[in-house]
């Protein structure tokens, strides 16, 4: 085994998977950090090149893209409040409020930190744990699932810091945006038009909600921005802030590596549910989303953290864990290789290749986050008023590039309008997001359930697992409430 | 009525209509229905059964708790009608926009929205960054566009004849 291990390592280090890898990750980060580019668009367009290309380095190359994309998407979150992946949508709750403040480098770098620190141990979980864990994944039913996302969703609705009440709210309203077009057996909901027969897609309505409300305000409101925005060179991440968080870092990489491993939950799942955790475990936690170090580092290193994890039911057992996963089975296939418990047997040394380069490549992502970070951080010197209209511009070209449709680039209009209405009425825009993200998967795994179990809905607490989620549940709500009573009391003691 | 209570009431509004309205007519149960399948619209209304009680929820405890106001809004001090008509404006730039593609194409209509956006988020100063920005950025945006991804960006028929 050991020979093997070496063996691999050698072949990986060339310099020529070394570039490639380079290339992967700086590619991947540049195209996260544009809005409305997102890591499956790279992935997608790079998937010709690897044609030409032996399997482990195409492999490798998609690995990186995926990688540098998950990375990318907390550079625009933090500096100009549009996640460039649906994963980064909680950086931008603490990482926007900190550039607000000046700290937009700490921010950048704190991501960095975490987003590496979670690639890592989601590598090293993908060596150790690929296989037990896939295994359990996939004794996971229906039932088990939709309590899984239930429990997800309602601790973003504790999360989004306002008031759970809000949080369910925006939830409730994500669910529902999430039924537009066609269900599981072929009917259509709400299909007003042709085009709102296959429902709507994300990346309009999570670029829409997030980035255009800014524009919005920024025209409506006209709220005088007298921060200074601080040279990223000063904004080094010290010691005490770094070690504080390593808790968060350790526990959100955690969280994103078993999330990660479940197929169909992915980064933006694992970033949500790990920024809750924290923000329930942390004594800083009234903080967050007012620009607090630790939301940041819970968001990244789950986000980062999930994206190694998702190559462990596509390896293991051949079931890819979310779109871009799905778009490497194909790249496998191509290069003739077939993902599943057999391809440990009969390309071990390709697998270990893999495992090498992944685990080479979290290196490379630290790298490629220091220099990308200065060359983004000019971002932060432009004019409000000149860089909020820049960033409608991207927005449209963006969301028209994925699908070439004008209808997409009227959703993304009207999710701006949308977004600018919630923030009126201070309802949280994170829980919506991931509700519509969950959406389609919680309907989905609660109509299989009830079918299995001819209508009986007792079947949602049919098993250990189920009723571990229903407590935790419980446990979220109740605690949330008590957290929110008090912070009544509190005003209306400061009010008295 | 105070900001609360119009939230909680505004939402349950809009949660029983989608209930009482849209969905009757446009989530259509099929003819046959696959074993113990539920039917597309359990779900729907389950989340608007759901909606109704969180904003009616709301409504009354805003009602409660009238003591507490929500944090004010961050403003430049103009009046709530000068910003209505502000919002306005974004609307019928966003719909003109959409409006415009067809006939004058994505190009000419991104650089029109933009340069609309500009003027209405009050910059007025720097005039050589503004023509940059409006006309430049479209520009630049769409040839990478173009070149590297080959997106084919919509031509209006009036200035079809002129390549754009």
């Amino acid at each position: 085994m050991l020979h093997e291990i070496l063996s691999a390592l050698i072949e990986v280090a060339t310099l020529q998977n070394l570039l490639i890898m380079t290339a992967g990750i700086w590619g991947g980060v540049i195209v996260g950090a544009i809005p409305g580019m997102t890591g499956t668009m790279a992935v997608t367009l790079a998937l010709p090149f690897t044609f030409y290309m032996q399997p482990v380095p195409s492999i490798l190359l998609l690995v990186a893209l995926y990688k540098g994309s998950t990375y990318g998407g907390s550079v625009s979150a933090i500096l100009i409040k549009t996640p460039g992946t649906a994963s980064a949508a909680c950086t931008a709750l603490d990482g926007y409020p900190l550039a607000q403040q000046g700290k937009a480098g700490k921010a950048l770098n704190m991501a960095l930190y975490s987003s590496v620190i979670g690639d890592f141990v989601s590598n090293i979980s993908l060596i150790f744990f690929a296989a037990p864990l896939a295994l359990l994944a996939l004794k996971v039913g229906p039932p088990e699932y939709f309590m899984l996302m239930l429990f997800a969703l309602t601790t973003v609705a504790g999360v989004s810091g306002g008031s759970l009440l809000l949080g369910l709210i925006s939830g409730g309203l994500g669910l529902l945006l999430a039924t537009v077009g066609e269900d599981m057996y072929g009917s259509f909901r709400f299909a007003f038009t042709n085009d709102m027969q296959s429902g709507l897609a994300i990346a309009p309505v999570l670029i829409g909600l997030f980035a255009l409300p800014e524009l919005i305000k920024l025209i409506v409101l006209r709220a005088a921005h007298h921060e200074e925005t601080a040279k990223l060179g000063d904004q080094k991440v010290t010691r005490t802030e770094f070690i504080s968080s390593l808790r968060t870092i350790l526990k959100g990489s955690v969280i994103g590596s078993i999330m990660g491993a479940i197929p169909g939950i992915g980064p933006s799942a694992a970033a949500f549910f790990s920024y809750g955790e924290a923000q329930r475990s942390s004594k800083n936690g009234k903080n967050f989303g007012k620009g607090e170090l630790e939301g940041i580092a819970a968001s990244e290193s789950a986000n980062n953290g999930a994206c190694g994890a998702t190559m462990i039911p596509l390896l293991a057992l051949g079931v890819p864990g979310d779109v871009i996963t799905g778009v490497m089975l194909g790249a496998f296939m191509i290069q003739g290789l077939t993902p599943g418990p057999l391809l440990f047997q009969t390309n071990i040394h390709e697998v270990y290749m893999l495992l090498i380069g992944m685990l080479v490549s979290s290196v490379l992502l630290f790298f490629a986050g220091k220099v990308t970070m200065r060359m983004f951080s000019y971002v932060s010197h432009i004019p409000q008023t000149l860089l909020t209209p820049l960033v409608l511009l991207l927005c449209l070209f963006g969301i028209f590039s994925i699908s070439s449709s004008m209808f997409d680039v009227a959703v993304l209009l009207g999710m701006g309008l949308v977004g600018f209405g919630m923030f009126l009425l201070n309802i949280p825009a994170a829980p919506f997001l991931i509700a519509f993200i969950l959406g389609p998967m919680l309907e989905e795994n609660l109509r299989r359930a009830l079918a299995i179990s001819r209508g009986d809905p007792s079947v949602l607490l049919s098993s250990p697992i189920t009723w571990i989620f229903s407590v935790l549940i419980i446990f979220v709500i109740a605690i949330t409430v008590r957290r929110e009573i008090q912070k009544i009391k509190d005003r209306k003691a400061v009010a008295a | 009525m105070a900001k609360p209570v119009f939230r909680g009431l505004l939402v349950a509004a809009l949660f029983a209509i989608t209930l009482f309205i849209l969905i009757p007519p446009f989530v259509l149960r099929p003819a046959f229905i696959p074993g113990f399948a539920p039917p597309p619209d359990m779900w729907p209304r389950t989340v608007c059964l759901v909606g109704i009680a969180l904003g009616l929820i709301s409504a009354a405890s805003g009602g409660l708790n009238r003591q507490i106001a929500d944090d004010p809004l961050e403003t430049d001090g103009s009046s709530r009608l000068h910003m209505v008509a502000r919002f306005g404006m974004v609307v019928i730039c966003f719909a003109l926009f959409v409006v415009l593609v067809p006939s004058a194409g994505f190009l000419i209509s991104t650089i029109a929205l933009t340069l609309a956006a500009i003027l209405l988020t009050g910059e007025r100063g720097r005039w050589l960054w503004v023509a940059l920005l409006a006309v430049g950025g479209p520009i630049l945006i769409m040839m990478f566009f173009h070149s590297v991804l080959g997106t084919q960006f919509p031509k209006g028929i009036l200035t079809k004849p002129f390549g754009f």
